[in-house]
């Protein structure tokens, strides 16, 4: 038994290795070659938000940014690709996809309608809608919200919109 | 150049100079030694080798045990070094600021190795009437000054490259605590700390059964998943913070310098786990005394990386 117990571990750490490299889920952060420019299934845990570096649970509040050669972004929050978006060459020519809490389905973001109050992963509040609700915003409006810092995150809004 | 000026650089440049001018005349008296050496002679010439030995081995001795302490000495000056290196916070900044300072960290390291088993080779020859192995440490000796010569040029070239008006990366870069920060093989913290808890049993099996080859390898894998779990897991503990892996800020004051006795134990640990293998190798000799440091270090750095946590969640009651 002595003379085993060593084998025994060895095995077992090969075992637990082998195992892990196995399982083993690379995150993806880009996806070349979207030449048709259609939304990507989002992965539980497979995707990685390059602008908060969260990595996307859920499809539920995430976007994609799909470049003019194919290349796609993806992102955990509508906010985060407004940010990301914003010092981008090809931020007018990108193809925008949102994920429509109501409809349940990819939509484009230029023309989702978007409610300020919804719990969001980066807390800025931006849930897509892919029809227009009582206190909905346009992307435009969304946009400039977002970048000028007017959402949930902002304590002075926070107090505003929900009371707290 | 301007970093030249730190007291902490300019006196551990000017320790290094020192010995490494001692080491070129030890080398130039081992080379001669090796060059004659014959213990059967009754020549009044090997009479005289054999008193000179006593001189170069006496020189080699004081370099060599002063390079060791000058290791834990490198990495203070390292971390003062931040406080004037842009960006740095701890020491990680400061190595990491050229292509030089994590080769010359590494080289340093081995060089630790190869110095502690050239003192072992000594002890023995020393304690032995015959001079048993006079030529296989002068030998390596030589090789020693060859790496020590590499690692004095690296340290100017590696001092010399490093800009106080460029801003370097801090830890938390460098660590990927921003949220990126993965474990290799996909290895999740629980799985990391299973196989850490398993080679250290393992260590202490195969040091009482005096498998060298076995403990060698079990040796250097432990020093892998070892340096991992104070990364990922325990370090976190001792910084009372799960987002900073930082293996460089133990080293502070802040942190009691708990890192030196982290890193050193577990230097020590490796060191008489792979020795054995390589004393028989060079002079087909195993040492019962080093498989018990081997166990005594493992244990010291095991109970010491475990204490944090155990001590966090006794607190606590919750673990980070």
């Amino acid at each position: 038994m002595k003379k085993l117990l060593p084998i025994l571990i060895i095995a077992v750490i090969i075992i637990i290795v082998i195992t892990s490299i196995s399982k083993q889920n690379p995150m993806i952060t880009t996806q070349e070659g979207n030449t048709k420019k259609l939304p990507i299934e989002i992965i539980p845990n497979h995707f990685h938000d390059i602008e908060c570096a969260m990595t996307i649970e859920s499809e539920i509040n995430s976007a994609q940014a799909i470049s003019p050669s194919g290349k796609t972004w993806f992102f955990d929050d509508v906010g985060c690709l407004m940010k990301w978006l914003e010092d981008k060459s090809f931020k007018d020519e990108a193809i925008l996809w949102v994920y429509a809490k109501d409809s349940k389905t990819w939509i484009d973001a230029k023309k989702a309608w978007y409610v300020l109050t919804d719990k969001t992963p980066m807390k800025y509040g931006f849930g897509a809608r892919e029809k227009r609700g009582k206190n909905s915003i346009d992307f435009e409006q969304m946009q400039l919200k977002m970048l000028r810092g007017e959402n949930l995150t902002d304590p002075r809004v926070r107090k505003k919109l929900l009371g707290i | 150049m301007e970093i030249f000026l730190s007291n902490q650089l300019f006196i551990y440049l000017f320790s290094e100079g020192i010995l490494f001018v001692l080491n070129i005349v030890a080398l130039l008296g081992s080379l001669s030694i090796l060059k004659s050496w014959d213990f059967n002679s009754t020549k009044p010439k090997q009479y005289k080798l054999e008193k000179r030995t006593y001189l170069i081995v006496l020189i080699i001795l004081f370099s060599l045990i002063f390079k060791i302490f000058l290791l834990p000495y490198f990495a203070y000056t390292i971390d003062s070094l931040s406080s004037i290196v842009p960006g740095a916070m701890c020491g990680a900044g400061v190595i990491s600021a050229n292509e030089y300072g994590n080769i010359l960290l590494f080289l340093k390291i081995i060089i630790l190795f190869f110095i502690g088993i050239w003192l072992i080779i000594n002890k023995m020859d020393q304690d032995a009437y015959n001079y048993p192995f006079i030529k296989t440490k002068f030998w390596f000796f030589s090789i020693i000054f060859v790496l020590l010569t590499f690692e004095f040029v690296l340290e100017l070239i590696y001092f010399s490259n490093i800009s106080l008006l460029t801003s370097v990366k801090c830890c938390s870069v460098i660590f990927g605590v921003t949220g990126d920060a993965k474990i290799p093989f996909g290895l999740s913290t629980v799985m990391l700390l299973v196989i850490f808890y398993l080679l250290y049993i393992l260590n202490i099996v195969l040091s009482f059964q005096k498998n060298s080859l076995l403990l060698f390898a079990s040796s250097l894998l432990f020093l892998y998943f070892a340096y991992l779990g104070v990364e990922n897991f325990f370090g976190t503990y001792i910084y009372e913070l799960p987002t900073h892996k930082c293996p460089f800020c133990m080293l502070q004051k802040e942190y009691f310098y708990i890192g030196y006795f982290l890193w050193g134990t577990l230097f020590l640990a490796i060191f008489f786990g792979v020795s054995n293998f390589v004393l028989k190798l060079l002079i087909k000799v195993e040492l019962e005394v080093l498989y018990k440091y081997s166990r005594i270090f493992n244990t010291i750095f095991v109970i010491l990386s475990s204490a944090y946590p155990l001590a966090y969640y006794i607190k606590n009651g919750v673990w980070l």
